[in-house]
């Protein structure tokens, strides 16, 4: 059900060749990341817009936790991606598509984004790098498992990956 | 990315960690030098964990989570996989190193006898030796327990010495 809606995106991609392009351009982009501990409490959330509109995203997030409980608790609808750390997309909304990763320590991921023919490698390939700088913070010595993360240079490389988002491939 | 770590340091830093906490910080609290020495190999399982499992799919169950230690992280650890791994199906599971890396290089009289009795001298000197390697193994203990509790499963750990090189490791997984 979810190639349905978006096989009707690609076209408009095609066809966005021309002037298009350039809007193209800004309209892909994460909006939202968030690290949702096991507890289901927030590690870390951030925001990429300009707009005042942080609470939407975090209720955004939030809607998506049970989403991700669905797919752990009910394997067998994921069929053969059983286990796997990336859960694909979580649902869409009207403006949004939410992403789901599920790491082995029960932390998640959730990557809010406006695109909407958005590649399942980008998203992939985005989680993954976001998996490695999480890592990484919190391997620092000085941080509280458990508590938010307020490393500097954490914000400073995920605000690198989100840039990136799609560049690679897309390029 | 793939930093490394001089084993030897590492060796050193846990010869190091045992004696200050077991004859300095807390001399006459052993209880408390183990719950310290344990607790620093809980955070450090804890974070390698959160590492090695970075690139694979979610553990369906226990077993596979215990495997995953058995196989993968001691590799990472000890550049060698746990030797036997025994399980009563009920939550209990022994790992048994036959030559544990952080042990290898430890040694005991070798003329005293293993403790077949307490009740002679020798046996006693045995059991002192056996208690200060003991000291050595709540370290690897914390860090089993740090593991695995990352992974959403709670336990006890407690390490036992058979003959030096070999111990092996009793995972208790609390219901």
């Amino acid at each position: 059900m979810q190639s349905q809606s978006r096989l009707p995106a690609n076209p408009s991609r095609t066809g966005a060749k021309g002037f298009g392009s350039l809007i193209k351009w800004r309209e892909k982009m994460i909006v939202c990341v968030a690290v949702v501990g096991h507890q289901n409490n927030p590690l870390y959330v951030q925001s990429f817009t300009d707009a005042d509109d942080a609470l939407k995203l975090h209720h955004i997030v939030h809607c998506s936790l049970d989403v991700v409980d669905e797919r752990v608790n009910n394997p067998k609808k994921s069929g053969p991606t059983l286990n796997e750390t990336f859960l694909g997309m979580l649902y869409p909304t009207e403006n949004y598509k939410v992403y789901g990763y599920l790491t082995n320590t029960k932390v998640k991921f959730v990557l809010v984004t406006t695109d909407l023919d958005v590649r399942d490698a980008d998203v992939r390939n985005f989680f993954r790098r976001f998996h490695a700088a999480y890592v990484d913070a919190v391997s620092n010595p000085f941080h509280v498992p458990g508590k938010k993360i307020t490393s500097k240079t954490f914000a400073e490389r995920v605000s690198n990956i989100v840039k990136s988002f799609g560049l690679s491939s897309a390029g | 990315m793939g930093r490394e770590v001089s084993e030897s340091c590492v060796e050193s830093l846990l010869t190091e960690i045992v004696s200050s906490y077991c004859n300095g910080f807390y001399a006459n609290k052993p209880e408390l030098a183990v719950r310290r020495i344990e607790a620093i190999g809980f955070q450090v399982g804890h974070q390698l964990c959160e590492r090695y499992t970075m690139d694979r799919p979610r553990f369906s169950d226990h077993l596979e989570a215990i495997k995953f230690i058995c196989k993968d992280f001691w590799s990472e650890l000890f550049k060698k996989q746990i030797d036997n791994l025994k399980t009563n199906h009920r939550g209990t599971f022994v790992l048994q190193d036959n030559k544990f890396r952080w042990l290898s290089r430890m040694s005991t009289d070798p003329s005293l006898p293993t403790p077949s009795s307490i009740q002679d001298p020798a046996a006693m000197a045995e059991n002192k030796a056996a208690e200060a390697i003991g000291m050595h193994l709540y370290f690897p203990c914390g860090i089993i327990r740090g593991a695995l509790s990352n992974l959403g499963i709670p336990c006890a750990i407690s390490a036992d010495i058979s003959n030096l090189p070999a111990c092996s490791f009793v995972v208790r997984i609390k219901a």
